[in-house]
Formats: structure tokens, C-alpha cells, sequence
């Protein structure tokens, strides 16, 4: 069971973690007359997916083409586990980005290579042997569930696998950040499904921080547990994806969410309380609401390889949140 | 309409010839304009390596060099083939204004195949730490190998009908013959066979290079 921490909103900075895997400072892109990112500022804690969220021409990709240093802000800064990647050099550069993953909408493979010969790409570009970079591009085919695929050219792939390979070939190297742009946009639901649990799944295993941009407010909700929300170029709000979907400050946060109904609004003078749980079964929230708990926004996990659920609860202020967690826990735990 | 046994050495020397006049220059001519063309498509705007004068002036050094007929471009080679080969009569003369006629006419089509290279493909190359250079021998030009095939093919097929006209000023091949026979002695018999040869030599490489390119082809 997980008791939320504070909320990380860029606007208060004493909440921000210890640790910081990604700090954008003020950064600012123009593209001619057109301001695409303006005076943005985020944390992405390290070890978290955080998702970036917003309309079309927000300027989610511009950001994603600055962090993989395929373009340069006309302002601000960006570090990344304590480097400034704006201050290195071409050379350092090209080193810096084969430790940083992208994955992309439209997979972007070579058609004229096979899997293996994709996933092999980026060792390739780093000088490393011929045949230490098949057996990496091998084991790392495998993590994606694709052994057997080696051989086939994109075009004998689906569409999903051949974001599995985009995903290979994104961690081949190893990386410590991982960006993906619409990485599920291209997808059908079922697989746009499995293509978020993967990512999951390998974001914990290796423990890298993952950067998932969507328009789609459902791929925030059942794959990340941070966000950023963007409009116009801007950063409008941010911070746990439980409470950002729960209680949305921001009005584009609460057009983005529009379909996507949250459980129950969060009630005047009612707290946010984090809770994971096995599964969210009727026998839960009899519990929850026999100890004057109000679920008001859940979402799937996968912790340590179980599926689990996040649950917000509002609280009301008179309970005390401890004593009412310290509660339900055990119980939580014989469910498990 | 009869065909004089004779002739049929004078054809296997002028197929000789020909493929003399044609090979080389088609190799040549894929090697350079194949520079050319990458050249192109990395200064272009919106290139690797943006360079618009630079671009400015290849480009036109393509349109100037695509838009001379090869009757003139010969003629106007005349100095150069004489400095390279020592004349400017024969099969191996041709190869000089051959080559130079093929190097513009293949960077255009180069050009073209790379730009079917999707860019998110070279982006994703970047975002890899892929150099300049990498990119063209790793990237573009395997991804564009049936591009590359196909342009190849249509060389081969253009320059054989260049040769022919090369032939008619003094440089062998299977045109001369085909000129020699039917246009000036009436002979109508050699001419079709010679013509015949011709048609053939290119059914043979449009076939081969189809055949290459398919299987060149994973897309
Ligand atoms: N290279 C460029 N040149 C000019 N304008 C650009 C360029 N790249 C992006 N823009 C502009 O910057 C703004 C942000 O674009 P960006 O691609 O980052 O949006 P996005 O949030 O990714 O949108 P989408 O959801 O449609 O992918 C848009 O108005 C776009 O037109
Ligand atoms: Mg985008």
C-alpha cells in the first residue's frame, strides 16, 4: 500500500522529489513568428512515466524533439540526471541521445532491414561489433515479446509489432529516458492496450524514466502516474496522475477529460488520499465506504509485475486519512 | 529483303562495341551521379546539411547538363575526350561523353529515390546519434537500394540509346551499323536485324534490372 506524497505541481517548488531524472527550465521555442513551447518548466521525477497531455499543436512533439536533442530551445535549460544537455558538445551530443530512447508514432523502421537488423541499428551507429550487437538486438527482441520475429522485414510485421520493434530498438542501448510520441496513436485499442502495458512492464523492470505523450486522456490514465499538461505552448498544470484526473484544475485538463468521466467529483473540504490495491471489488469499497471513504478516481497498474489498482480516495476532513488507511490496509493485504 | 551472311561479324564486333561504349559509362556514370545525387539531397533545403548556394548551383549544374542534346554534348566534350584519351574518335572516346551525360541524368533520379526515404526514418536515425555520414551509407542509400536498381536500369537503357547516336560520328557500335546499312546503302535486312539487337540488348536489361530490384525490394 502506497500513502500518496505531496503533490508535485511545478507552481510549489519545495514539493519537488530529491531526485531529478529531467528538469526543464524555462525553455522556450520559436518556430519564425510562431511560439511553439513558451517559458515551460517541468520536473520528471526520476523513475516515474509521466505523461504529456494536449491538444494538437500544443507543442508535445517540439518537446519531445528537445529532450532527444533533435532540436535546440531558443531559450532556457534542460538537464538530465545533473548534465546540461544544451552545453554539450555535437560529439557528446550523439552520445547523450543513444542513452536516450524515442519511440515513435508511425514506428519509423527501416523498411529494408529486418527486425534484427532494426533493433541492431543504434549499436551500429555506436561502432559496436557485428555479432555483440545481433545478440543484444537478439535478448532485446525477446524482452518484447519478439523471439521468432528476427528475420521479418517490417512489412511482414502488424502494426504492433513493429512498435515492438520501435521499442526494442529504443532500448537497445540501455538508456535511462525513454520518450514515446504517440507511440499508440497508430494502433487499434487492443493493442494500443498491450502496447502501454509493455512499456509499463519495461519502465519498471530496467527502472527508466518514461516520458508518454498522448492527446489521449485514457493512455495517461491506465499507463502513467505523472502528467503534464500543455496548452499553447505552455505548462497549465501538473502532478500525480490520480490527483491531476481526480480534481483537474486547469480548464484544458478538464476539456481533455472529457469523456472520461472521473468516478465522483472530490467534495468541498474532503481530502486526496493514494491508495494501491489488488483489484477494486465490491467487498473493497463496501470497506472503503463503511470507514468514510469516497472513491473518486481509480486506475490499472502493474506493480512488480501484478496488477494492481491505484484508488483516490476523498477523505473527509473530520477522519483522520492515517488512522483510515492504517485500517484498511491489513485488509487490503489479506485481499492480496 | 535478303540478309548477307557477312554481316553477322560485323554485328557481334558492333554489339562489342556498344557494351565497350555502354557499360563503363553506365558504372561511371551510377558511381558519380550517385554523388551527385547525394550531394543534392543533403544541401537541399530542409537537408541534412542545408546549403543553398551550394545547392543552387548543383542544381543548375544538373538542369544545364540534363538539357544538352547529346549530339552537342559531344561536339562541346570534343577538348576533354581528346585530353583524356588521346582522341575523340572510336568506342573508348565515347565513354567520355557518355559518363558526363549520364552523371546529371542519374543524380536526378538518385535524388528522387532518396526522397522516398521517409524522413521520419532519417530523424529516427538522428534521435539514434547517427553522423551525417552514417546516415547516407546506413540509412538513405540501403533504404533506397531499389530506387537505386531502378535508375540503374533506365541508365543502361538511355546510354544504349546514346551510343547509337555516338555511333553515327564516328564510334562504332550497333547505331553505326544500323545507320550505316539501312540509311545510307538501303540495306534494309541488316538494318532490322541490327535494330533487333538493340531491342533485345534492352528487353535483356529492363528484365534484369526488374528481376534485381524486386528482390532488392522489402518494403
Ligand atoms: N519545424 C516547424 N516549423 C514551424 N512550425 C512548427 C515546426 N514544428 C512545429 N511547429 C508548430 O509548433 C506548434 C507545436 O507543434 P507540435 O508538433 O509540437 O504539436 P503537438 O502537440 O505535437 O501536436 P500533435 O498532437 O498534432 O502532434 C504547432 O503550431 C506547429 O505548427
Ligand atoms: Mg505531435
Amino acid at each position: 500500500m502506497t500513502i500518496a506524497t505531496p503533490l508535485t505541481h511545478v507552481s510549489s517548488p519545495a514539493a519537488a522529489p530529491a531526485s531529478a531524472a529531467l528538469e526543464l527550465r524555462g525553455i522556450t521555442k520559436r518556430f519564425g513568428g510562431h511560439t511553439a513551447l513558451e517559458d515551460f518548466t517541468l520536473h520528471v521525477p526520476r523513475g516515474s512515466r509521466t505523461g504529456i497531455i494536449g491538444r494538437s499543436g500544443a507543442g508535445k512533439s517540439t518537446l519531445v524533439r528537445l529532450l532527444s536533442g533533435l532540436d535546440t530551445p531558443d531559450s532556457g535549460e534542460l538537464h538530465l540526471g545533473g548534465e546540461n544537455l544544451l552545453t554539450l558538445s555535437p560529439a557528446q551530443r550523439r552520445q547523450r541521445q543513444a542513452r536516450t530512447g524515442l519511440v515513435f508514432q508511425h514506428f519509423n523502421l527501416l523498411a529494408q532491414r529486418t527486425a534484427l537488423q532494426n533493433v541492431a541499428l543504434p549499436l551500429e551507429f555506436a561502432g559496436v561489433p557485428k555479432v555483440k550487437r545481433e545478440a543484444q538486438a537478439r535478448d532485446t527482441l525477446a524482452q518484447v515479446g519478439l523471439s521468432g520475429f528476427e528475420d521479418r522485414y517490417p512489412a511482414q510485421l502488424s502494426g504492433g509489432q513493429k512498435q515492438r520493434v520501435g521499442i526494442a530498438r529504443a532500448l537497445v542501448t540501455g538508456p535511462e529516458l525513454l520518450l514515446a510520441d504517440e507511440a499508440t496513436s497508430a494502433l487499434d485499442p487492443e493493442t494500443s492496450a498491450s502496447i502501454l502495458s509493455l512499456l509499463t512492464r519495461i519502465q519498471q523492470e530496467r527502472d527508466l524514466t518514461l516520458i508518454i505523450v498522448t492527446h489521449q486522456m485514457e493512455v495517461v490514465r491506465s499507463a502513467t502516474t505523472h502528467v503534464a499538461v500543455l496548452d499553447h505552448g505552455r505548462l497549465v498544470e501538473s502532478g500525480e496522475t490520480g490527483r491531476v484526473l481526480a480534481n483537474p484544475q486547469h480548464a484544458t485538463t478538464r476539456a481533455l477529460l472529457g469523456a472520461h468521466q472521473p468516478l465522483a467529483e472530490l467534495a468541498p473540504g474532503e481530502t486526496l488520499q493514494q491508495l494501491t490495491l489488488p483489484a477494486l471489488d465490491a467487498a473493497t469499497l463496501g470497506r472503503l465506504a463503511a470507514l468514510g471513504g469516497r472513491v473518486v478516481e481509480a486506475q490499472p497498474t502493474v506493480i512488480g509485475g501484478r496488477q494492481q489498482v491505484l484508488v483516490w480516495l476523498g477523505v473527509p476532513q473530520h477522519l483522520s486519512a492515517d488512522r483510515l488507511l492504517g485500517q484498511l490496509q491489513p485488509q487490503a493485504e489479506e485481499v492480496a | 529483303m535478303t540478309l548477307d551472311p557477312t554481316v553477322w561479324p560485323l554485328l557481334w564486333k558492333a554489339t562489342l562495341e556498344t557494351l565497350w561504349m555502354v557499360l563503363p559509362s553506365a558504372l561511371l556514370g551510377q558511381l558519380l551521379g550517385t554523388a551527385l545525387g547525394v550531394w543534392l539531397t543533403l544541401t537541399r533545403p530542409g537537408g541534412l546539411t542545408p546549403n543553398p548556394a551550394l545547392f543552387r548551383v548543383l542544381d543548375a549544374v544538373v538542369n544545364i547538363g540534363r538539357s544538352f542534346p547529346f549530339i552537342i554534348l559531344m561536339i562541346v566534350l570534343i577538348p576533354l575526350t581528346r585530353l583524356l584519351v588521346g582522341t575523340s574518335i572510336g568506342s573508348t572516346a565515347a565513354i567520355v561523353p557518355l559518363t558526363v551525360a549520364a552523371v546529371p541524368f542519374l543524380a536526378r533520379l538518385v535524388e528522387g529515390s532518396l526522397r522516398e526515404v521517409p524522413a521520419g526514418v532519417t530523424e529516427a536515425a538522428r534521435a539514434m546519434g547517427a553522423t551525417t555520414s552514417q546516415i547516407v551509407t546506413k540509412v538513405l542509400l540501403p533504404e533506397a537500394l531499389p530506387g537505386l536498381l531502378h535508375a540503374f536500369t533506365v541508365l543502361v537503357i538511355s546510354l544504349l540509346g546514346y551510343s547509337a547516336v555516338a555511333g553515327a560520328i564516328g564510334a562504332g557500335g550497333l547505331g553505326d551499323l544500323a545507320i550505316r546499312y539501312g540509311y545510307h546503302r538501303f540495306d534494309t535486312a541488316t538494318m532490322t536485324v541490327t535494330v533487333a539487337v538493340l531491342l533485345l540488348l534492352v528487353q535483356l536489361v529492363q528484365w534484369l534490372g526488374d528481376r534485381a530490384e524486386h528482390r532488392a525490394d522489402h518494403r
